[in-house]
């Protein structure tokens, strides 16, 4: 798939806003409304977000250290790879949320949470769009970074961009929907 | 201001509001990395601006009730802007494009007069807060702003208007007290 590169980013962009918007209204919520499980399986609101920090906590560095290293020229078009529009597919939410396996490092179930985990989301995605915004001077096809839970493969920056958003979205989706469980 | 109060009322009576938009408290209008090219009217509510640097945010700008708010240099530049513009409560916006905004004004003389005033003031509040920056003095930093826009100290939370005096909270409180 190709993209023109100014509108992927834009697009990104514009997602992350409308994901933190999402997150910050979650302030106004209850602690107990934050934390409920619909079962011991089930994530709560806090879980989701915690989720997310924990792969941001991978990717924001990763990414960070792939723009600073990278000597490219930014290029008018995005090309996605296989790998990339793989994982990018595998995110994107059906109607009804399809379950998904996680990796073990990635759970946050049983972890103790409180409201911090909203500040560091929003820190996350506020770095995250510093990383959008600073990949406009590379070229995000030739540039690439690692992956979680591969120390062999590599993504192209613009799907690594492509999927943490999917991703986000996927279990904000999730978020939303154990937040709609706890108020009934 | 009169000029923008009449540039409203122009807007209005041409119906050439692009859009009405409601945002909650604490929900971004504009990110970071965004390219923003639309004037925003302020029905009610207030909004700020700000910049992060080196992880710490710095306000810039208040945005009022019955008052304009953009990112000015997307704005003139159509370009990508590091502004933030984030809602302190739950504000109403009016949304007019850039171009149909243009268009507008060019069509009048007496509107691009309007528009040219608008903008000299904004040059002239931009010089005062420069002054405000180069102002030492935590306390004659408060007494210009206090002086020159006393709705801040109305409208705005103290943490935000610290912010903006480039001071904490703790100072502001206690320069307020004496």
């Amino acid at each position: 798939m190709e993209f023109k590169t100014t509108e992927l980013i834009a697009e990104l962009i514009e997602k992350t806003r409308i994901n933190i918007n999402k997150v910050e209204n979650y302030r106004d919520l209850s602690k107990n409304a934050l934390n409920h499980k619909e079962s011991l399986e089930k994530w709560s609101v806090l879980e989701c977000l915690e989720h997310l920090n924990l792969y941001g906590d991978f990717y924001n560095p990763e990414i960070k250290r792939s723009i600073e290293t990278s000597q490219t020229k930014p290029d008018k078009t995005f090309k996605s790879g296989l790998i990339g529009n793989y994982f990018v597919n595998t995110m994107l939410p059906k109607k009804k949320l399809n379950k998904m396996k996680t990796f073990k490092d990635k759970n946050p179930s049983g972890s103790s949470l409180d409201t911090r985990v909203i500040d560091r989301f929003i820190r996350q995605q506020k770095e995250f769009l510093e990383l959008l915004q600073n990949s406009r001077n590379i070229n995000v096809t030739k540039t690439t970074t690692a992956i979680s839970i591969s120390k062999l493969v590599k993504m192209r920056l613009g799907d690594t961009f492509r999927f943490i958003v999917a991703h986000n979205e996927r279990h904000l989706i999730q978020a939303d929907n154990a937040l709609k469980q706890a108020i009934c | 201001m009169k000029e923008t109060q009449f540039l409203i009322e122009t807007i209005e009576n041409n119906h050439l509001w692009d859009n009405e938009i409601e945002i909650s408290r604490n929900e971004y209008l504009k990110v970071k990395g965004s390219i923003d090219t639309n004037l925003y009217f302020i029905k009610n509510g207030s909004l700020r601006i700000y910049v992060i640097h080196e992880l710490e945010e710095h306000t810039i700008r208040f945005g009022y009730q019955n008052n304009f708010i953009v990112s000015l240099d997307s704005f003139i530049t159509e370009e990508p802007s590091d502004f933030y513009i984030q809602a302190i409560k739950k504000t109403n916006l009016k949304i007019i494009k850039k171009k149909t905004f243009k268009d507008l004004i060019s069509s009048h003389t007496e509107l691009q007069n309007i528009w040219t005033k608008i903008l000299e003031q904004l040059i002239l509040q931009q010089l005062e807060r420069e002054k405000d920056i180069l102002t030492s003095s935590p306390i004659e930093r408060y007494k210009r702003v206090l002086k020159r826009s006393p709705q801040l100290f109305q409208e705005i939370p103290n943490k935000y208007i610290a912010d903006y005096l480039r001071m904490t909270p703790e100072t502001l409180s206690r320069i307020k007290k004496s």
